[in-house]
């Protein structure tokens, strides 16, 4: 059966990408794990998933879903735009990554790629840190910057990391997900 | 999955098991650990049935009564062992009892032999190492160590083993996906049960706050779902053995979270000489197991 990606299908697919983020994110936004600490952010370890899995509309669905959070959790600021940019950006750098720049279709299945992935993580954790710190530093200038810059690094890389790999892992070898990469080399 | 990737789904697994502690620090002490594990298992395995519901379907039509009576088998050996895990550890001190519940990676491969089963030298070598390890973090602190708590606390380390040999052997069987929802759902109903024993007013003696219904969907979510499927399908392609050796890394981690956690999160550990050289040893143990030392030795 040839499976177009009509709008429709689209749609739905950025819909469904949005409840899983906000079924992720929402309990770490009302349970306060570290004191003082509190935006821990397991959630990021979708955006690889996002961006690898389902492309452009897992970008949007991404981008979306954080700024739903924010409003349900009642941080809508100024600098959302920018956490915005950041949320689409992240996902959208794995895509562009092994969709154009990539020779090799993505997989985890040896020390190589993995490391590759890593790098990737690290490159995508420094860019929306450099988004994100600046825009809050412009608004509000009294937040610890450095504090702030370290917080979306480790948010950035330590959940893509820990649990986004192990997750891409079991969704490509074993429950058959392909990549939005492949696909469009398929086609 | 190849054998990297099930060794890094298990280290993944380990790592999630022990934020455990986390996420309980965040649930207040008057909620019982039954009330914890039966909520929390049922929402993960009602997560997953819904979210695999043809997939379930289709292996329950194929492997039947078979599928399900190991699915119940295997939630019976797993509350077996918490209960007893439970029980031995309000006998010992927080570091002293995670060393001792590694006690599984040396008990494990005895079982195995036991049944006939060939265990690599390798293997060996490494659950060696995890015991050096384990002895090592005893010393300095023997005469504080309960006998009825090791026995029973040995006691669940022989049930976990027996555990992770039915799991594996189900896992290369089976589909994965069924029978982490089977083992959710009947481990979810097994500790309601006992839960309803202990506290007959259940659900309505807890003192309800999103707080507590965070932390226990979150574990729902990770605990239940993400890692219990995640070990299931790492078992089809490790051995027993080599994954009660990476598990026994958990130590480690708790280590950490004690070291670096706040007070209010996690009895604060501070490590001494002896837990150190444990650790150390429990680390040299699994890089022996994980590491391919021979393939490199082909490549170099």
């Amino acid at each position: 059966m040839n499976k177009k990606n009509t709008p429709f299908r689209l749609l739905g697919l950025t819909f469904v990408l949005v409840a899983v983020y906000l079924v992720v994110s929402i309990p770490f936004k009302v349970m306060e794990v570290i004191p003082g600490f509190t935006d821990i952010r397991p959630v990021s370890m979708l955006q690889p998933v996002y961006g690898i899995f389902f492309g452009i509309p897992g970008c949007i669905a991404f981008a979306v879903g954080n700024l739903i959070t924010d409003i349900a959790s009642d941080s809508l600021r100024w600098s959302s735009i920018a956490g915005f940019i950041a949320n689409f950006g992240g996902p959208l750098l794995f895509y562009i990554y092994w969709d154009r720049m990539s020779r090799k279709p993505f997989d985890l299945k040896n020390m190589k790629n993995i490391l590759r992935h890593i790098i990737v993580i690290l490159v995508v954790a420094v860019v929306q840190a450099g988004i994100i710190t600046p825009a809050v530093a412009l608004v509000y200038p009294d937040v610890d910057h450095m504090l702030l810059f370290g917080t979306i690094m480790i948010n950035s890389t330590a959940f893509p990391i820990l649990l986004g790999i192990p997750l891409i892992i079991v969704l490509q070898e074993e429950l058959g997900f392909k990549t939005a990469v492949k696909i469009k080399k398929a086609e | 999955m190849n054998k990297l990737q099930a060794n890094i789904c298990l280290m993944c697994v380990t790592l999630l098991w022990s934020t455990e502690v986390i996420i309980f620090a965040c649930i207040p002490n008057s909620v019982e650990p039954f009330a914890t594990t039966a909520i929390t298992s049922m929402i993960g395995g009602v997560l997953l049935c819904l979210c695999f519901f043809k997939r379930i379907k289709n292996a329950l039509k194929n492997g039947g009564w078979k599928l399900l009576l190991t699915g119940i088998f295997l939630s019976v050996l797993n509350c077996s062992y918490n209960v007893l895990y439970q029980y031995g550890l309000k006998e010992f001190d927080v570091s002293t009892g995670a060393f001792t519940i590694s006690m599984t990676v040396v008990i494990l491969p005895v079982i195995l032999m036991m049944k006939k089963q060939s265990v690599d030298k390798k293997t060996w070598i490494s659950a060696s190492l995890v015991l050096v390890g384990i002895v090592v973090s005893y010393l300095g602190k023997l005469d504080r160590i309960s006998v009825s708590g090791l026995l029973v606390l040995i006691g669940g380390c022989i049930i976990r083993a027996f555990y992770i040999i039915r799991l594996n052997e189900a896992a290369r069987k089976y589909d994965p996906v069924p029978i982490s929802a089977m083992i959710a759902v009947f481990v979810g109903v097994i500790s309601f049960v006992i839960w309803f024993f202990i506290q007959p007013e259940t659900f309505a003696a807890i003192e309800w706050n999103t707080q507590i219904i965070a932390s226990l969907v979150i574990h729902a979510y990770f605990i239940v779902m993400f890692a219990q499927t995640l070990n299931i399908f790492a078992q089809r392609k490790a051995t027993p053995a080599a994954s009660t050796i990476i598990y026994s890394m958990e130590i480690i981690f708790s280590l950490i979270w004690g070291m670096t956690m706040p007070s209010s999160i996690v009895t604060p550990v501070t490590p001494d000489v002896y837990m150190l050289i444990g650790a150390a040893f429990i680390v040299i143990g699994n890089l022996s197991e994980i590491v391919d030392f021979k393939r490199k030795a082909v490549k170099g």
